[in-house]
């Protein structure tokens, strides 16, 4: 073990003893204690949501692997692929189970508890079945409201955890990375980033409470869920189907429009207006920001790992590995990705593989497989300069194993860059994704999921009419986080190196587009 | 080493990175879950029909048994490579695919062109604009646009121009300026003019521009009616423009040699455009060549949303076909793009920059 003998020759020339963590926790629990304790508070409250989340996720995660694994099995023997396919079902059905579990948990902040969908009695009010008898408006924005405030303050509270970390737990005083975050503080440009970032993934987490109404009950089986409203002509409460409901909300210009921040005939409050098939923009976009941040992230995470292997790689070992490497960069370039992603986007429309996470699933894969070339290229240079460092040859020269020179010595540079250039083509990897649901035909996400681009696309012949907010909002929404990211990589790129603001640092994540 | 031995070298690189792109293009085309047979014949094919199209298509030989896939892919790379591209599926059955993209190339061709212009007039000085003046409000108007414009999604923006133009309304005080009479007759939309023009069926605009005495009026309107769409494809480039050029200013701004320039009495408009002009370009080079990176991909979703009939119209509308052969030849041509331009940019790196040395550049 060349670790070991490393790390004692260090601790004897500088008289420093590593004591693991727990240790070092055990000998002073107080601090640490306090703070978990919060933190389970914390998450005890919204217990249900993170809990349905984490299983649909692994439920999905599950399938797509054995799904992968069935394709591969299956070119070797046919018999075996069964066996695979009872076992994802088996897998699957449990999962399933322990989801619906999960989401029959009651939550603080969830709409059982602050109730948003209610009724009038008379003509005006009194409301029945909202939140303290509250216009559904106050109710559903207060639950908003709520939410928000309390998924920032989850995240401050995970700060505070490094930061109890750092004050009483860490045994070096001072660490390169305690300068990133001084910078940060004074960095309002890359606390935007910061911020928008947090929103959209409390969109992609709370998703289902924040809407006035859900994903399921308005979008997937609206004709399997009824409300009750107060018919101003029948002058008495009437109950209906949702479908129906929504067929008589649609936004279609002057003659029919629901506009936003406006009730509809049947007593629901749309924040962002309709559709022009009367569904809740503001619930669908809800939705569509789950799916987002899930393929955005998954792609955007094998991307990283592959570039970061291989720039390392590629800079340790240079030659003719490096050549290969770049080579094969290239030619994944030299497809366009818009084209490459709607031709298997087009291929596997009808197909299983396909359907995977409503086809966000072998996006993301394509997605990965596309950027990684980008991320390697972009890292690749400091990758190369970390290598030609003495400690690197230092590590070498007394017999450390490649990988863990690349891990120790190579890595912590490295990954800076990393989350720069991650965090700026996570934009373009959302607008081509929207951009696939918006074409439609197949590609892209698959209806009725929602999906930011599919909303563009409704709202398409309704631009210059009163139906404007449709495409408008939508689209914004794609801005505002495209910028966050932006203003997010920005950030990290002054904080981990604030001398050079370079314009070559910039040019590789330039993506945008599509 | 000189520039053609290094151009032969970079060429000689070029063909593994070819190969991959069309070996990639293929094995999703042809080992994908496609079946072209039902898409051309339909449902109640007679089994004979089945067989004779089969054969036609290069998928198995006359006595039934397969064409193996190695075999198949041979044909592929060689009739590409022959510039063979074969009969049109889908799309216009029996129609030679090229004459199918030569048809349509010209608009595509001057939706880019108009891209990649406007986003250079627009994006460089306002980068050196930005960069020039930094931190002042005229800077933080110039770069904010830049990093607006550059989150913007194409599809929407398209969606946005195309809506507005369309409206009436504020627009239409000067309808003449969108949407000109005398070519197309009455209409009084953008999203139809562009639908039904003629001049984007392809050859009047040919004329237009090609004919022995270009007809001005005549290239005129065709510039107008591309400009919406350029500027939209152009949009994340220009954007992109704006930012790097103003880092890039701002970095040769603060270095020595712009000092001692200072210092030794050069005026400075020669500073701007002698010293740091020029450095400027460096960084901003491969951002002007990645745009027709982003063109090509952009062309489909701008074409679609502006019924502009061109080559990436007509490459969704293969896809969805799935008209193989014409897809297949589409990649690549867009693929001989990407490569060149990247050749192009490395030897053009080495005239602005004469520092970096042709070694350097093979990255």
């Amino acid at each position: 073990m060349s670790d070991t003998t490393a790390t004692t020759t260090r601790e004897e020339l500088t008289g420093f003893e590593r004591v693991p963590l727990r240790t070092r926790i055990v000998e002073s629990p107080r601090p640490f204690l306090q703070w978990l304790a919060g933190l389970f508070a914390l998450v005890a409250v919204e217990f249900g949501t993170y809990a349905t989340l984490a299983f649909a996720m692994v439920e999905r995660a599950f399938v797509g692997v054995t799904a992968l694994v069935e394709l591969l099995v299956g070119a070797v023997s046919g018999s075996a692929t069964s066996t695979v396919l009872d076992i994802q079902a088996a897998g699957s059905t449990f999962l399933t189970g322990l989801t619906e579990w999960a989401g029959s948990l009651p939550t603080l902040f969830g709409r059982e508890t602050i109730p948003n969908q209610g009724y009038m009695l008379g003509p005006n009010g009194p409301w029945k079945g909202t939140f303290l008898g509250l216009e559904p408006a106050l109710a559903w924005a207060l639950r908003l409201t709520l939410i928000v405030v309390y998924a920032l303050f989850v995240s401050y509270w995970l700060f505070r955890g490094w930061k109890i970390y750092r004050d009483h737990y860490r045994q070096a005083d001072w660490t390169p990375t305690d300068d990133m975050v001084g910078r940060l503080r004074g960095h309002r440009w890359g606390q935007f980033g910061i911020l928008v970032l947090l929103l959209y993934l409390s969109m992609a987490i709370f998703g289902p409470a924040l809407g006035p109404t859900t994903v399921e009950q308005n979008i997937q089986s609206s004709y399997s869920h009824e409300i009750k409203y107060y018919d101003t002509e029948a002058e008495s409460v009437e109950t209906v189907f949702v479908g129906e409901a929504n067929f008589n909300s649609k936004s279609k210009g002057s003659g029919e429009n629901v506009g936003p921040m406006t009730y509809d005939n049947y007593d629901r409050f749309h924040p962002f207006g309709t559709l022009s098939n009367g569904r809740d923009l503001f619930t669908f976009l809800m939705g569509g920001a789950r799916i987002t941040m899930i393929v955005a992230g998954m792609a955007i995470g094998i991307a990283t790992l592959i570039a970061a292997i291989l720039s390392m790689v590629s800079a340790y070992y240079a030659g003719s590995i490096d050549l290969g490497i770049l080579t094969t960069a290239d030619g994944i370039v030299s497809v366009p990705r818009l084209i490459l992603l709607i031709m298997v986007s087009a291929v596997f429309a009808n197909h299983w593989l396909g359907n995977i996470l409503d086809g966000g699933f072998i996006l993301a894969l394509v997605f990965a497989f596309t950027t990684w070339p980008l991320l390697w290229r972009a890292v690749r240079g400091p990758a190369l300069q970390v290598a030609q460092e003495e400690w690197v040859d230092a590590a070498r020269s007394f017999g450390q194993r490649p990988r863990t020179i690349m891990r120790k010595h190579m890595l912590p540079y490295i990954v800076g860059y990393l989350l720069v250039y991650a965090s700026m083509t996570t934009g373009g990897i959302i607008i081509s994704l929207s951009a696939l649901s918006f074409l439609g035909n197949g590609l892209g996400i698959s209806a009725p999921t929602p999906a930011w681009g599919r909303a563009v696309s409704l709202g398409q012949s309704y631009v210059a009419t009163s139906s404007w907010h449709i495409s408008l909002l939508s689209g914004l929404v794609i801005v505002v986080l495209v910028t966050g990211l932006n203003a997010l990589g920005d950030g990290i790129r002054d904080a981990i190196d604030p001398e050079t603001e370079s314009a070559e640092a910039e040019e590789a994540a330039a993506g945008g587009g599509a | 080493m000189n520039r053609l031995l290094y151009l032969f070298k970079r060429l000689l690189l070029a063909v593994p990175v070819f190969l991959f792109g069309i070996t990639m293009s293929f094995m999703v085309l042809y080992l994908g879950p496609i079946d072209p047979v039902l898409n051309i014949l339909g449902q109640d094919a007679t089994p004979e029909d089945i067989h004779q199209l089969k054969v036609a298509l290069g998928l198995i030989y006359q006595d039934g048994s397969t064409v193996p896939l190695w075999s198949q892919y041979l044909k592929v790379l060689t009739d590409l490579l022959t510039f063979d591209f074969g009969q049109s599926w889908i799309i216009q059955r029996g129609t030679p695919v090229g004459d199918l993209i030569l048809n349509r190339m010209p608009v595509t061709l001057w939706l880019g062109f108009w891209s990649v212009v406007v986003a250079l007039v627009v994006g460089i000085p306002g980068g050196l604009y930005a960069g020039l003046r930094a931190n002042t409000w005229r800077d933080y108007i110039a770069s904010g646009g830049g990093i607006i414009w550059r989150a913007m999604p194409n599809f929407w923006l398209a969606v946005m121009v195309v809506g507005l133009l369309s409206a009436g309304g504020l627009l239409s005080f000067y309808p003449d300026l969108w949407v000109s009479t005398d070519v197309i007759g009455t209409s009084d939309s953008v999203g139809n003019l562009f639908g039904s023009s003629q001049v984007f069926a392809g050859m009047p605009l040919l004329e237009a521009i090609w004919v022995p005495v270009p007809k001005w009026t005549n290239i005129a309107t065709a510039i107008k009616w591309i400009l919406p769409a350029a500027l939209v494809l152009g949009s994340s480039s220009m954007g992109n423009e704006i930012r790097i050029g103003r880092t890039a200013v701002l970095e040769s701004i603060n270095s020595k040699y712009v000092e001692t320039a200072k210092a030794k009495g050069v005026s400075g408009r020669r500073i701007v455009t002698k010293h740091v002009g020029r450095n400027a370009l460096i960084p901003l080079l491969p951002i002007i060549m990645s745009e027709f990176y982003l063109l090509i991909g952009g062309s489909v979703l701008v074409e679609k949303v502006f019924s502009i009939r061109g080559l990436g119209n007509m490459f969704f509308r293969g896809v969805l076909g799935p008209d193989i052969p014409l897809v297949m030849a589409l990649v690549f041509l867009f693929i001989i793009v990407q490569v060149t331009v990247n050749i192009a940019q490395d030897i053009l790196y080495t005239f602005i920059d004469p520092r970096i040395t042709l070694e350097d550049t093979e990255r």
